[in-house]
């Protein structure tokens, strides 16, 4: 595989996350890959890292099977996940890397590409944990996921993704509602520190009618940190009845953070109900000011202030020591 | 406490709006500071509080000889000052519990005080809300996103009460109030008033003042007060309105 093999920000999909530059300086590492062709560039580097390991394959089992994966730098790994008719299990993913003062310096890429199958009246439950070292710089990680997920009659796909960016770190999830009466819920909250490139990409096409996209995607970025949010939603000609909201609010934290969004609904069915909203400003000066004037510091005021905008994102359902994980991570972050 | 304020300039832009005001309000005393729209009344209290863009050019404030000027408003708060909002802020994603535990537990922690604990801090909340007929559910909306004016008010009386200042000032308490409403706020902010609280109330009507009686009257006017006087004060402004002393001024 070559540098130019990979998308640049002249590519359309990839205008706010320079792959190839992400990835330059890394061409030795590459050209050992051996990736196929006419796929897309996270699924390719996906199976090439995975150096021809078998795909795994998980099946929801009758118990809703908790199933846990960690990818941790320098890897690919390629998963198939299948929730047979009626079932219900839920997914835990980790993209993390960490630099210690032994592996610093080079390149460390990692990819997974995860294809989902829910079945008719199954429902799939699925948190993503991308991290990336806090103790050394990310500069040198890249961290790719990508989630194919396919829908039948009934199902129900809810993800929740926390993302804290890294040299770069791009999760995408694309969507195809083939059964009527699907039910979809994109969630998400990115963090952007100095150095820190976070991209949130998803696709829901809904081909089936009477179906429903919720999505609700937050962030915040620091001077010299970015985030990225790209949503498409498609809703094609046999999808009457789609009901699909799309939400991205961004918080820009200091001067020199940069948010990108691109939220896009091609709407081709003429009976559905559609909407979206998409901000990115700073915070609320006067909010603040409130709380300092009740006795908060100004710096726990901020940090409330901002936990309180980010945990909108984060669903009911994700519970127990899952959601103990995300505040706590949130909650450092904001204090750090 | 007493709050003093000695020839205070306050500047907003390039603008004075506050021109030397002098004001003493002794312990257990409620002054109004009673003046028209527009005429820096809100000023007066976002300097005091110490609010961004709101500059003290020249003169003193003190809360029991305390420079409040060199404080911030966090700092002013643990001191003991609170400012009843004109226009509370929508605080979304944070409950009015959650709020108000950190907000009490701060000013607990700057004055070297243990945080109170979460039974005994929910117990005194409700005891609070129930006076001001808020219900548990409120207590449990993120803070003032989507209340009424009637709402907003009540929930200002409710910060007042369990954060238990040494010295209020009410900023248009009355504005967006009905009389139900009105009359339960001041009946709240009466149960507050001691020997050693002090209430500085600014609004622009008189009816306010039929309930929560003042011992004193100040007329402000061009950035200054213009009159001091007793409770009747408020009433001659009602009949004649501003006119003659934004003449003088």
């Amino acid at each position: 595989m070559q540098l130019a093999d990979l998308p640049t920000r002249r590519d359309e999909a990839w205008k706010y996350s320079d792959l190839r530059a992400a990835l330059s300086g890394g061409e030795d590492r590459l050209v050992r890959l051996d990736a196929p062709r006419g796929m897309s560039p996270i699924v390719r580097l996906a199976k090439a890292l995975a150096n021809g390991e078998t795909t795994r394959r998980f099946v929801v089992d009758d118990d809703g099977e908790v199933w846990t994966s960690r990818l941790s730098e320098d890897s690919g790994r390629v998963t198939t996940v299948v929730a047979p008719v009626g079932s219900s299990g839920f997914i835990f993913e980790r993209l993390s890397s960490w630099a210690d003062e032994n592996t610093r310096g080079g390149l460390k890429l990692s990819s997974a590409w995860t294809e989902f199958v829910v079945e008719d009246h199954a429902s799939l439950t699925r948190v993503v944990m991308q991290s990336s070292s806090t103790q050394y710089e990310a500069a040198d990680i890249v961290q790719l996921g990508e989630a194919t997920v396919r829908l039948g009659e009934g199902a129900k796909f809810r993800q929740f993704i926390l993302a804290e960016g890294a040299k770069l770190a791009r999760i995408e999830t694309h969507v195809r509602i083939e059964g009527e009466g699907a039910e979809v819920e994109l969630n998400g909250v990115y963090l952007c520190a100095e150095g820190r490139h976070a991209d949130l990409t998803s696709v829901v096409t809904h081909v089936a009618a009477n179906s429903q996209t919720r999505q609700l995607i937050k962030g915040v970025a620091c001077k010299g940190g970015r985030g990225v949010f790209q949503g498409k939603i498609l809703v094609e000609k046999g999808a009457q009845k789609s009901d699909a909201r799309q939400y991205h609010h961004g918080m820009l934290l200091e001067e020199g953070a940069e948010i990108f969004a691109k939220p896009e609904l091609m709407i081709h069915a003429d009976d559905v109900a559609c909407a979206h909203g998409n901000t990115a400003g700073g915070l609320d000066e006067s909010a603040l000011f409130y709380m300092r004037s009740r006795g908060l510091p100004e710096l726990e005021a901020r940090a409330l202030l901002i936990e309180a905008f980010l945990l909108e994102a984060v669903p009911d359902w994700v519970e127990g020591e899952v959601r103990a994980e995300i505040e706590a991570r949130i909650g450092a972050w904001l204090r750090a | 406490m007493k709050l003093e304020i000695d020839n205070l300039h306050v500047a907003v832009g390039a603008a004075e709006i506050v021109k030397g005001l002098t004001l003493a309000v002794p312990a257990g005393e409620t002054h109004a500071i009673m003046g028209p729209n527009g005429s820096g009344k809100s000023t007066l209290a976002y300097a005091l509080s110490g609010r961004d863009g709101y500059e003290v050019t020249q003169g003193a404030a003190s809360l029991d000889g305390v420079d409040l000027l060199a404080l911030a408003p966090e700092q002013r708060a643990a001191q003991g000052l609170f400012l009843s909002f004109q226009y509370p802020v929508e605080i979304p994603g944070l409950s009015a519990i959650a709020f108000l535990k950190a907000a009490l537990n701060a000013q607990r922690k700057a004055r070297g005080l243990e945080p109170m604990a979460a039974p005994a801090l929910l117990k005194l909340m409700r005891e609070k809300a129930a006076a001001l007929k808020i219900s548990d559910e409120m207590l449990k909306r993120p803070l003032n996103v989507g209340f009424s004016g009637g709402e907003k008010k009540r929930f200002e009386a409710l910060q007042m009460a369990v954060l238990a200042p040494r010295f209020a000032v009410l900023d248009e308490t009355d504005s967006g109030l009905d009389i139900d409403a009105l009359k339960l706020v001041a009946e709240n902010v009466n149960a507050l008033r001691t020997p050693e609280r002090g209430f500085l109330v600014i609004t622009h009507y008189q009816r306010l003042l039929d309930y929560i009686k003042p011992d004193k009257v100040h007329v402000f006017a061009g950035g200054r007060i213009v009159k001091t006087g007793g409770p009747e004060l408020a009433l001659e402004l009602e009949r004649d309105g501003y006119d003659k002393y934004l003449r003088a001024a």
